[in-house]
């Protein structure tokens, strides 16, 4: 509900932060005080006390560690041997109008759904409701003052760095202006602040799936998953019922993606539930995986299921507007259970800023087996198949980043590898799909675009690349190269109206 | 990731994505002096979020690739940590069971989800308690999970028509028999049967939830303030972005709508128009029919009478006479071929008549006809006499008419009567011929039995030189006079009414592309080819008369063959095989 402070610009200003002892009944949310996690102290901020069984639980989220890791923990585990700080107070002349309205709506909402879910909740989050939201807001040290209106939007921060591939005046990248640029609209975002209507309109003009982080509610609102053959500890929070709070388990069916609080509901649901695959046409079919196609218009139902389920993996998504104007791309294993899920992208039916995956997600039970890879090989093989260069909307998460990264080295080595003594950059990219930007991200990552003395840009095939590359080549000749074979796929770029495109029942 | 580049000595030059770069091996390059140039080239960034740029554990794999990249020894393999996804205790195969065959071709597949889960409603456990205990009280027929899924989904939709707001503004659980009067088709037989009892479990469970659905939901707008902060609710509509407004558009909107509508309206009319036809011709046929039957009676009734008038009266179709031509038309022919006096100089009235001389006489039109053509011929003669004065007319054949040639000679027909024919009526050319006072004698006499079908006149120029009715006359041995003629139509038995044939003028389907040809089937051309293709179907004739010969003799001597054993030479053609 509230946004964790995501500044890092310097501060004209620094917040004095107060800070103290504190005991276990003058804790509350917004305090930051040091938690033990896996045998380490760290500082953690509290984002709700909740009485259970007679014990006080807190739940923390650790600084510096993604949110994926915040957990409800014990008083024991909280260290108040060591000085607390304590949330800003509140600063009244900073406020803004649109600030007001948010921070009226959102505790309201916040405590009617507590009050009404959780019958054994003993203390309200915190004092007032309009304290809770500020505190939450004005506590981390060497910020700004923020309120939920004003954000940062990354997507504008890395515009300011890309090169169109169509603008001719960008032929020649001035990287270093360019990121000068980004430095300056990076900076220029504490001032330049967005409003919450300005974001919405983004949202909704710019079909984005990725949300403003006002939107996010902090504390996770699902215990566990159960789906196919696994449970799985949900990483985000996601909008599923409200009921749901209360129940130990959300039963997934694996095949509609229903969910129920239920487990009786459950078995009568796969009693009855004739699906077997994503319930779209196959498009690309080899003896590992199939590729369903699937439009967020006609699978209303089961897109908005999938987009339930992956928002629980996925911070920065939105589920604020329908899933209308996207296609979903939908990998499956198959046996003779059916077409087992395993992850997705999602890509706009027309992307205005050339986005070739909105977001993509390997459901966390089949992570760590290169289906990642595999999810990120075909979304750029559509783009060769439309003709047209790709990148990933932004922002990345830290693993979307990770195994963005893996892929663009992989192939980008691969291609400079074949023995040519020349290369330019947007052929590079031609060649796969990838934005000049990215293939330049690349170089620069693994150092390997080189300035010499001769006043001249070199590409040089590192030892270390070139040592990881063969390394690899050597791991995939015992284990089997699990690769998208570009002639199994039959698919022609579906072509859209303006209508369908738009939300349009 | 992105730092600030402090410290340039010198301009260095922008980096071309369009240049070709050279690609080099590490030993291959120089050792670099100056470390720095390496490090002008800064970062481009990364796309994460600032605020999870700095993670921990994001930092520690980056450090670790980036150690890797920069070749700094063995490399730990790090993962960002990620809470777990275990084994499920569900027992999957009974959950899953095994009924997925895989189709050979690729998958294609359009049911939505709604369509293929059955009924929505699934019974949870304390359904499942009830029925029960339901079941162990009932005797007679148990009430299946299907029946109570079935009841309690019909109960929670009609009740989400009713009572949009039920969970909001507390309204009243509603009574059985308001769900009784709403039956329809997706509630069972079976199910109603215990419609009633699963009511009351309903309505508890109902109350409990105080007056929300039992199925958990998905919280959508609900157009209030607090929608926007609420994190709860998702899948908003999309409202579809407007174009800018302007009056030129709007009026080429409107335009387009109007042409459209126009479109469909006169489409509309013309299907309704062509409806009417083809009742009025089915409604005419059906007069058509009646008075078919209705003569055929009258008939009848006259032989029972044995009235003995003539039927034929009564059984063929009779036309109205058709309105005698107005002469008009004949004083306009002769006035064309006139110089100076164009069709023009007439002026009629819409309906055909003459506007100013309320009366016109035929006889003083005649008179004036014959006294224009006199007086042009008359001055044409002057004319050539003026013209020919002081010369040697070599030239005055090519004035009379030019011979006719020698094969549309053979068109002229004897006329074959069985009585004497009247004297024939005199002609222009005959006034020439020295008998003057007979012809003026004669034309007196003939003129009020004039037939329509024969003129003096010359004959139009729009009329096809075949078509063109000619007569000649001429005097025989022995002062016969013989009219010969030509291309002389005979009158056609029954009259034909033009507008009988229109009606079907458009009935059947029309297409504007094609084009009619109008054929002289007296064409010399014409008779040729028929003869030519008569010939030839006899040559065919003769051909397959002969083949049929051909045939029957090698069935023949096929026979022949099989009859006799010895060695019988085969035809050429060879036999059909044996058995």
């Amino acid at each position: 509900m509230a946004p964790r402070d995501n500044s890092l610009e310097p501060s004209g200003t620094p917040v004095p932060v107060e800070t103290g002892f504190a005991t276990l009944a003058q804790l509350r949310a917004g305090v930051k005080a040091f938690v033990e996690k896996d045998g380490e102290i760290r500082k953690a901020e509290i984002l709700m006390i909740q009485t259970r069984a007679g014990k006080p639980k807190f739940y923390v989220h650790y600084e510096d560690f993604n949110k994926r890791l915040d957990e409800w923990i014990d008083a024991a585990r909280i260290d108040l041997t060591r000085e607390v700080e304590w949330p800003a107070p509140e600063k009244p002349e900073k406020k803004k109008a649109p600030a007001n309205k948010a921070d009226k709506a959102t505790p309201k909402a916040d405590t009617k759904n507590l009050k009404r879910s959780r019958a054994q909740l003993d203390r309200e989050v915190s004092g007032t409701p309009s304290e809770a939201t500020s505190t939450a807001n004005n506590n981390i040290p060497g910020s700004i003052q923020r309120k939920d209106s004003e954000l940062l939007v990354t997507t504008e921060v890395t515009d300011g760095a890309t090169p169109k591939p169509d603008d001719e005046e960008m032929d020649i990248v001035d990287v270093q202006d360019a990121a000068a640029a980004a430095k300056a609209v990076n900076g220029n975002a504490a001032n330049d602040q967005y409003s919450r209507e300005d974001e919405i309109e983004k949202l909704r003009t710019s079909g984005s799936m990725t949300q403003n982080q006002t939107e996010i509610a902090r504390v996770r609102n699902i215990e566990k998953v159960q789906m196919g053959k696994y449970e799985i500890e949900p990483w985000y929070f996601s909008p599923y019922p409200i009921d749901f709070i209360d129940v130990d388990m959300v039963y997934i069916c694996e095949f509609c993606l229903n969910y129920y609080g239920d487990v009786t509901q459950f078995e009568r649901h796969r009693s009855k539930c004739t699906l077997l695959h994503p319930p779209g046409n196959e498009i690309y079919r080899d003896d590992y995986v199939s590729f369903f196609e699937i439009d967020g218009r006609r699978q209303r139902t089961w897109c908005r299921n999938l987009c339930l389920l992956s928002k629980l993996f996925l911070d920065h998504k939105t589920l604020y507007y329908d899933v209308d104007p996207f296609l979903f791309y939908c990998m499956a294993t198959r046996d003779e259970h059916g077409c087992h899920l395993v992850g997705y992208f999602s890509k706009e039916k027309e992307s205005a800023e050339g986005y070739n995956v909105a977001c993509i997600l390997t459901l966390p039970q089949y992570q760590r087996k290169g289906f990642g890879k595999l999810l990120i090989d075909f979304s750029y093989l559509l783009s060769k198949r439309e003709g047209k260069l790709g990148s990933p909307e932004k922002p990345l998460s830290d693993l979307g980043l990770l195994g963005y990264r893996a892929y663009w080295q992989e192939i980008i080595v691969e291609l400079l590898m074949d023995g040519r003594v020349e290369a330019n950059i947007e052929d590079v990219g031609a060649a796969t799909a990838m934005t000049t930007n990215d293939v330049l991200h690349t170089l620069q990552n693994l150092n390997m675009l080189r300035y010499t003395s001769k006043n001249q840009h070199i590409i040089v095939l590192t030892d270390a690349v070139v040592e990881q590359r063969e390394r690899q080549k050597a791991k995939e000749k015992i284990k089997g190269k699990r690769s998208i074979e570009p002639d199994r796929l039959i698919w022609k770029p579906p072509v859209f109206s303006a209508a369908s495109r738009t939300w349009n029942w | 990731m992105t730092q600030r580049v402090t410290g340039q000595r010198f301009r260095q030059r922008k980096l071309s994505t369009k240049q070709n770069l050279p690609v080099l091996r590490e030993k291959d390059i120089e050792q670099l002096a100056d470390d720095d140039a390496t490090r002008h080239i800064p970062k481009v960034e990364t796309g994460v979020e600032k605020g999870e740029e700095i993670e921990h554990h994001l930092q520690a794999v980056i450090s670790a690739a980036q150690a890797a990249a920069q070749g700094g020894g063995k490399i730990a393999q790090l993962y960002i940590p990620t809470p777990d996804a275990v084994a499920s205790k569900l027992q999957y195969e009974d959950v899953y069971p095994k009924k997925f065959t895989q189709p050979a071709t690729y998958i294609r597949f359009s049911s939505t989800v709604e369509d293929t889960i059955g009924c929505p409603y699934c019974m949870n456990g304390e359904d499942a308690a009830w029925l029960k205990q339901y079941n162990k009280n009932k005797k007679g027929v148990q009430c299946t999970e299907d029946d109570l899924e079935q009841a309690i989904n019909f109960f929670e939709e009609t009740t989400q028509t009713k009572q949009p707001y039920a969970s909001v503004d507390n309204s009243p659980v509603l009574a059985y028999d308001d769900l009784e009067l709403e039956f329809d088709e997706t509630i069972g037989e079976s199910a109603r049967k215990f419609a009633k009892d699963i009511y009351e479990h309903w309505k508890q469970e109902r109350l409990r939830r105080s007056g929300r659905p039992l199925m958990p939901a998905l919280k959508f707008e609900t157009n209030l303030e607090t929608d926007d902060a609420d994190p709860y609710v998702c899948f908003r509509r999309r409202e579809v972005r407007l174009a800018r407004k302007t009056r030129g558009r709007d009026a080429q909107v409107t335009e387009k709508l109007k042409k459209l509508r126009k479109e469909l309206e006169d489409g509309r009319f013309l299907m309704a128009q062509v409806k009417r036809r083809e009742l009025l011709m089915r409604e005419q046929l059906a007069l058509d029919k009646q008075i078919f039957q209705q003569r055929s009676d009258v008939k009848e009734i006259k032989r029972r009478l044995s009235i003995k008038t003539d039927d034929e009266d009564l059984l063929i179709n009779q036309r109205p006479v058709a309105k005698p031509k107005a002469p008009r038309v004949d004083t306009q022919v002769v006035h064309r071929n006139i110089p100076g006096m164009g069709p023009k100089s007439q002026a009629t009235r819409p309906d055909g008549r003459l506007v100013d001389s309320d009366l016109v006489y035929l006889e003083d039109q005649l008179a004036k006809k014959t006294e224009l053509i006199d007086n042009f011929i008359e001055e044409n003669l002057h004319k050539h006499q003026k013209w020919n004065q002081g010369w040697v007319d070599a030239t005055w054949r090519p004035i009379t008419p030019p011979l006719e040639q020698v094969s549309s000679k053979s068109d002229f027909r004897r006329v074959y009567t069985d009585s004497q024919l009247l004297t024939p009526p005199t002609s222009s050319s005959s006034m020439e011929n020295n008998n003057a006072s007979a012809v003026e004698k004669s034309k007196k006499s003939n003129e009020p039995r004039r037939n329509a079908r024969i003129r003096f006149a010359t004959p139009p120029d729009d009329v096809p030189y075949q078509d063109q009715s000619r007569f000649r006359r001429r005097t025989g041995r022995g002062g016969r006079i013989m009219v010969d003629r030509r291309g002389v139509k005979r009158q056609k038995i029954e009259d034909f009414d033009e507008r009988v044939a229109d009606r079907y003028n458009y009935a059947g389907e029309s297409s504007e592309d094609e084009q009619v040809h109008p054929v002289d089937w007296t064409d010399n051309l014409h008779i040729r080819y028929r003869i030519m293709i008569e010939r030839q179907g006899e040559n065919r004739n003769v051909q397959q008369a002969a083949a049929a010969a051909a045939a029957s003799q090698s069935r023949k001597s096929i026979e022949n063959h099989n009859r006799s054993v010895s060695g019988h030479l085969l035809p050429p053609g060879g036999t059909p095989k044996a058995g």
